[in-house]
């Protein structure tokens, strides 16, 4: 085996517990679980829309608000990862960059707050 | 790294007039009142006049690791974009009201649209310099589409948006080509890689896109074609300011970019500039011709004011960069006094945008017809009025750097342009009226009366705009 | 400074009145221009008494910078010298008056804030003239005043008539103007400045430029001394550009007094002043304007002895004595045309005012063979009439003595052909001067009442805020010669004007003034004195004697009824002509060559249009073709080109 794969080693641990786990978690469900399907309980669950239909459709657009309104925050995590791992070598200046950026997030969700934008209804 | 950060004040007009964007967002939407947009609209237009006062004490040098850099040249055109700025929110005091779009959000959309574009004309690093362009566009796609209710609005937000992103991408595929051949980013690097004889095709190919990509912006044929539409849709005021701010920040950067990192490339890129000069000089007059929506009009005037600003930037010279600038200046005035007049096009409540509608406004509103007038000569290139001393400087440094063709061309398409600028007030002089319009909201009549006293007493006051103009050109070039 | 405030004051008063004379009304508009100019008199004349006798400095008033293209570079500045202050003083005291006796005269008319709008705007213009530190911004005056101008004359612009000779007065000092500015233009190549002290400094340097023109030499400053005076003749309506003059009485009384006879019209003569250093090497430049001041001077006076006008009497008589005035110039004898400039404007406005005293007693009518007997009815109008034409005809003691008298004796002394030419025409025209002012006079006042008994029953005395401005001019046209023919052209002269004028190192002409017999001192007044009496002769003792002489000698006098036929040579050569090429190019070449090249371009440009506009389908998608398309040929034609 070459050295340089020694490194994934971990990952496929990782990969084969995973798969593990899901495999009991399916397997137990199937074995132990009470059973009575029937065809709206078959069809997969998509947010209201039909799984396989013409994109072609018109939707209400607070399905859109919610995810716009999702995405700005999951980027907003995916930008705190790197930020957490390397705060030791950015010192104050990298921490208060973050606040502000944090900080007018924080503005526009009050904004959207207050306009109502979270509320479904 | 901290150590070029010592002189990060000279980002401090923009960090302060986002921090009152911010403010003002927060203020509009707490307290919760009828008539939060007209507070709004003065708290923006206060910062305005906070951040142009910080560009002009602010101290000039570079910074943030060569991303952001103050000088003249860049002053010059922040006050320009916020003069441009203030009178479209000026103008949309009467107009939202009117049409029922009266939110704050309108004031603070215009504002941050502002702070993108002056980190535009001040970036001198792509990666800068693309988060301005987008910024300011992101703001102004949804200016576009502020009248929901309004299909026409809806339809001009959509357009614009699709287009805007596809102008978006080619900028930055360009820039992606000119950093794959060049390996950085930053201006003064790429000025030192590209001399003309080490660069590569690929790179110049990049350079290509990257004026595709700005063209859009300044809506130069033939990447025009979104103009006419948006202008009719969008509401008014984003009309008068899409057609002023955007456009002066846009050619700033046209300007920047071709002269200090691609500066050495002039042989190569001037043919391209000449090329998009002409074509939307012929064709911003010749289809103007045959429009009836004054809007629309305009739309094909500005393509048309685009090229003739385009001939100072295809010379490359120091000279055409002065012409540049103080066309543009002389431009935001008279189109933003259009808009006015375009604002008061009002018969019983009701907006009116035919320009059969202002048949007969010499009697009926005699002042608006005198400033339409002014504003119709400036535009049209008429002595005294501003434009002409705009075009006057934009031919000289044409002619100053040999290029007959493109100086003849220009004072040829400005006579076809002449004609539907006169036919207009043909309409409004010598034609019976139609009904006369509704009194003129004061925020109006004073963005008119601003704009006509600016074009007519021009060139009494050209000579300190002039120097300021090749102070700022100076700055590019020295 | 003081001398700031007279230049801006009228400029503010024709602002408010113009742009604020609608709300703030007659009466306002007429009470802020007039305290105005009474602010701009008193400061212009302080201006002049402080260089007359306080010794003040002369120098330059910056007020900013206006123009910098490549070498050329102009600012807005105020010159202050003797000739600057002499203008400014009386251009703002006459104008003042006038603008005090338009309230009376105007006092019926229907747009009372515009008339004092125009008045005030056109004093501000001719003030930028003559104080301008450089030709740009005398240019800037020079066809400010003539804008005022065709403004007021075509005041009245329901009438016709009006119309066509503000048209007119536009058209032919268009002219004058195209040579003008001609002028400025060779000025600027050759001395790469169009500011009076560098041109005046560089003189000697370029003095024997010259132009190859139709393959001969010339001297620059013979053809750009010849331009200027080109242009001058049209603003002063010289012969052969004097067909204006006469139809601008057109406009109102008050115009025709303050542009027309005072002001404007001697902003050519005030070039020729103003130009004087470069003028005196232009020799030949200068026997031009000796020999058209001189023809003028005589030509205007005989069309005046048969008018029937009043106010082109005046007019043909103004014209005359600009021809004077041009005389002097050319002779070199700039001081005596300056000095009878300024008595000039004070008879003279008082004749056109006077006259216009008249036509408002004698309900507009303004024909002289249908007036007679108003002395007594208008015994004030009547005496100020009689000390103008007293003036006018260079009677003794009187303004227009001192200064026509420097000026006949200027030309004299010349002892050139073209100074006796000169001499000699302004001897015959002072003799026809006085015959037909006392023609005037005697038909007017005196005699027998020729108009019907109605309109006598209406003539009264106008009122006060009329007759005043008429005292005072009076009371100028017997002082001013008296007052100011030492500090001008006598002893004080050189102290007077100091640098301001220029005479050449071998112009001595203003020295000599006194070397002359006697007989040429006293010829002008007798020749003064027995035009009177041939008048008195013909109007009063023979009565018959007129008509007799027009029966007998009837080419003549039609030849000088119809003024030399100016107007119709005029039409005959240069209007029908161009009627003609008009009608040509309209029938020919509009219906074949416009109708068919052009106005296929014109299609073309229509259809290219309509072409354009159909590619405008609205269709994003096509949009963002387009887009792509012209990316696509950007690229490919950078790479051909490349």
């Amino acid at each position: 085996m070459q050295p340089w794969l020694v490194n994934y080693f971990p990952i496929l641990v990782f990969m084969a517990i995973a798969v593990v786990i899901a495999g009991a978690m399916l397997g137990g469900s199937l074995l132990a679980g009470w059973q009575k399907p029937y065809a709206e309980k078959l069809s997969a669950y998509e947010c209201g829309f039909e799984a396989f239909d013409d994109a072609r459709r018109r939707f209400d657009v607070r399905f859109y608000l919610v995810a716009i309104l999702f995405i700005i925050f999951d980027l907003e995590v995916a930008f705190l990862f790197p930020w957490a791992i390397s705060l030791g070598h950015i010192g104050m200046f990298g921490f208060w960059s973050m606040m502000g950026f944090l900080g007018v997030l924080t503005i526009g969700f009050i904004y959207e707050w207050c306009k109502g934008a979270l509320d479904w209804e | 790294m901290v150590g070029q950060l010592m002189n990060w004040q000279i980002a401090l007009p923009e960090i302060v007039l986002a921090g009152c964007g911010l403010l003002v967002l927060m203020v509009g939407v707490l307290i919760k009142k009828q008539n939060s947009a007209q507070l709004c609209s003065m708290l923006v237009l206060a910062s305005f006049l906070v951040a142009a006062l910080l560009s002009l004490s602010a101290p000039q040098d570079v910074g943030y690791n060569g991303l952001f850099t103050l000088d003249r040249f860049a002053v010059f055109v922040k006050i320009l974009v916020l003069i441009a700025a203030s009178l479209a929110v000026v103008l949309s005091l009467d107009y939202n009201t009117h049409h029922g779009i009266a939110r704050f959000e309108f004031p603070v959309l215009i504002l941050l649209s502002t702070v993108g574009m002056m980190v535009m004309v001040s970036a001198t690093n792509m990666m800068s310099l693309y988060l301005g362009v987008e910024l300011s566009s992101l703001a102004i796609y949804v200016l576009a589409a502020f009248a929901r209710n309004d299909v026409r609005s809806s339809e001009a937000g959509l357009k614009y948006f699709v287009l805007g992103a596809l102008a978006s991408g080619l900028l930055l595929y360009g820039m992606s080509l000119v950093y794959g051949f060049a390996g950085s980013l930053d201006f003064a690097s790429l000025r030192a890689v590209f001399t003309t004889e080490t660069a590569q095709l690929g790179a110049v190919v990049g350079v290509v896109f990257i004026v595709a990509g700005l063209a859009f912006k300044i809506s130069a044929a033939p990447f025009h074609m979104w103009t006419p539409d948006v202008y009719e849709g969008a509401p008014v005021p984003v009309t008068g300011f899409m057609a002023t701010a955007p456009k002066v920040a846009a050619l700033a950067v046209f300007v920047r970019i071709l002269s200090m990192p691609f500066g050495h490339l002039l042989p190569q890129w001037q043919q391209l500039i000449v090329l998009l000069s002409i074509v939307s000089m012929v064709w911003g007059s010749l289809a103007a011709i045959g429009q009836w929506n004054i809007k629309r009009l305009m739309a094909y005037s500005s393509i048309g004011h685009m090229g003739y600003a385009l001939v100072g930037v295809a010379t490359g010279t120091e000279a055409g960069v002065r012409g540049v600038l103080v066309y543009l200046a002389s431009y935001i005035f008279a189109s933003a006094g259009v808009f006015a007049c375009i604002i008061a096009m009002r018969k019983k409540g009701h907006a009116v945008e035919r320009i059969a509608d202002l048949k007969g406004l010499g009697k009926t509103d005699p002042m608006l017809a005198f400033l339409l007038m002014f504003f119709m000569f400036s535009l049209a290139g008429v002595p005294p009025f501003a434009g002409f001393i705009g075009k006057l400087y934009v031919f000289l440094a044409a002619v100053q750097a040999g290029m007959w063709t493109l100086a003849i061309i220009g004072v040829l398409t400005s006579v076809i342009s002449t004609f539907y600028y006169l036919w207009v007030l043909k309409q409004v002089y010598f034609d019976q009226s139609e009904g006369a319009f509704d009194g003129r909201a004061p925020s109006v009549s004073f963005v008119a009366g601003l704009g006509g006293l600016v074009t007519l007493s021009f060139f009494v006051f050209a000579s300190p705009v002039v120097n300021a103009a090749e102070a700022a050109a100076r700055a590019l070039f020295g | 400074m003081i001398y700031a405030v007279a230049v801006f004051a009228p400029l503010l008063g024709s602002v408010i009145a113009g742009f604020l004379g609608r709300v703030i009304g007659d009466r306002a508009s007429q009470i802020v221009t007039v305290s105005l100019m009474v602010l701009a008199a008193i400061c212009g004349d302080v201006s002049f008494a402080s260089v007359a006798w306080g010794n003040a400095h002369t120098g330059v008033v910056p007020v900013f910078d206006w123009i910098s293209v490549g070498d050329l570079h102009i600012a807005w500045a105020l010159r202050f010298d003797t000739l600057s202050v002499v203008m400014v003083a009386m251009v703002t005291t006459i104008s003042t008056l006038i603008h005090l006796y338009s309230v009376g005269y105007m006092s019926h008319d229907s747009s009372i804030p515009r008339f004092f709008s125009y008045l005030s705007f056109f004093t501000f213009a001719m003030l930028m003239l003559v104080t301008a530190n450089n030709l740009a911004q005398l240019f800037f005056g020079w066809e400010g005043v003539g804008v005022a101008s065709y403004l007021l004359i075509g005041f009245w612009y329901q009438k016709p008539s009006a119309c066509a000779a503000a048209i007119k007065a536009f058209v032919v000092n268009r002219v004058g103007d195209l040579f003008f500015a001609v002028g400025i233009a060779l000025m600027f190549f050759l001395f790469k400045s169009i500011e009076f002290d560098n041109v005046f400094g560089n003189i000697q340097a370029h003095m024997n430029a010259t132009y190859h023109i139709f393959g001969q030499d010339f001297r620059s400053y013979e053809v750009i001394g010849t331009l200027l005076f080109l242009g001058a003749m049209g603003k002063s309506a010289q012969i052969f550009l004097h067909t204006w003059l006469p139809d601008a009485m057109e406009g109102p009384t008050p115009v025709s007094a303050l542009i027309h006879a005072a002001t404007m019209v001697t902003a050519g003569v005030f070039l020729m002043s103003r130009m004087s250093p470069l003028m005196e090497f232009a020799p030949h430049a200068l026997q031009l304007v000796t020999f058209i001041g001189a023809t003028t001077a005589l030509f205007a006076a005989t069309i005046g002895c048969v008018q029937n006008d009043i106010k082109r009497i005046i007019a043909y008589s103004t014209c005359s004595q600009l021809g004077y005035m041009f005389l002097a110039a050319g002779v070199g004898a700039y001081q005596a045309s300056m000095f009878h400039l300024i008595t000039h404007a004070f008879f003279k406005a008082l004749l056109f005012l006077g006259a216009g005293s008249v036509i408002h007693a004698m309900s507009d009518e303004q024909d002289i063979r249908k007036m007679g007997g108003l002395f007594k009815k208008i015994p004030f109008t009547g005496t100020v009439m009689w000390i103008g034409s007293l003036a006018l005809a260079g009677i003794p003691f009187f303004a227009g003595y001192y200064s026509k008298d420097a000026i006949l004796e200027a030309a004299y002394a010349a002892h050139t052909g073209l100074g006796t030419y000169g001499f000699v025409c302004g001897v015959v025209a002072a003799f026809l001067t006085a015959f037909y002012s006392w023609r005037l006079l005697i038909l007017t006042f005196h005699g027998t009442p020729r108009a019907d008994k109605h309109t006598m029953d209406h003539v009264h005395e106008s009122p006060f805020v009329m007759t005043f401005p008429l005292g005072v001019l009076a009371t100028g046209a017997v002082l001013v010669g008296l007052l100011f023919h030492t500090m001008f052209i006598g002893d004080a002269r050189d102290a007077f004007w100091g640098a301001a004028i220029f005479n050449g190192p071998t112009n001595h002409i203003m020295a000599t003034l006194e070397d002359r017999s006697m007989i040429i001192g006293l010829l002008p007044t007798l020749v003064g004195v027995a035009g009177i009496f041939l008048a008195y002769v013909m109007y009063v003792l023979v009565p018959g004697m007129p008509r007799a002489l027009a029966t007998t000698f009837r080419p003549i006098y039609l030849f000088l009824l119809n003024k030399w036929y100016f107007d119709e040579l005029y039409n005959a050569i240069f209007v029908k002509p161009a009627f003609a090429i008009g009608r040509f190019l309209w029938k020919t070449g509009d219906a074949t060559i416009v109708d068919g090249v052009p106005n296929g371009l014109a299609s073309l440009t229509s259809y290219g249009s309509s072409r354009l506009v159909k590619l405008q389908t609205g269709s994003l998608a096509t949009y963002a073709f387009t887009m792509l398309i012209g990316l696509v040929a950007l690229i490919s034609i950078f790479l051909w080109v490349r």
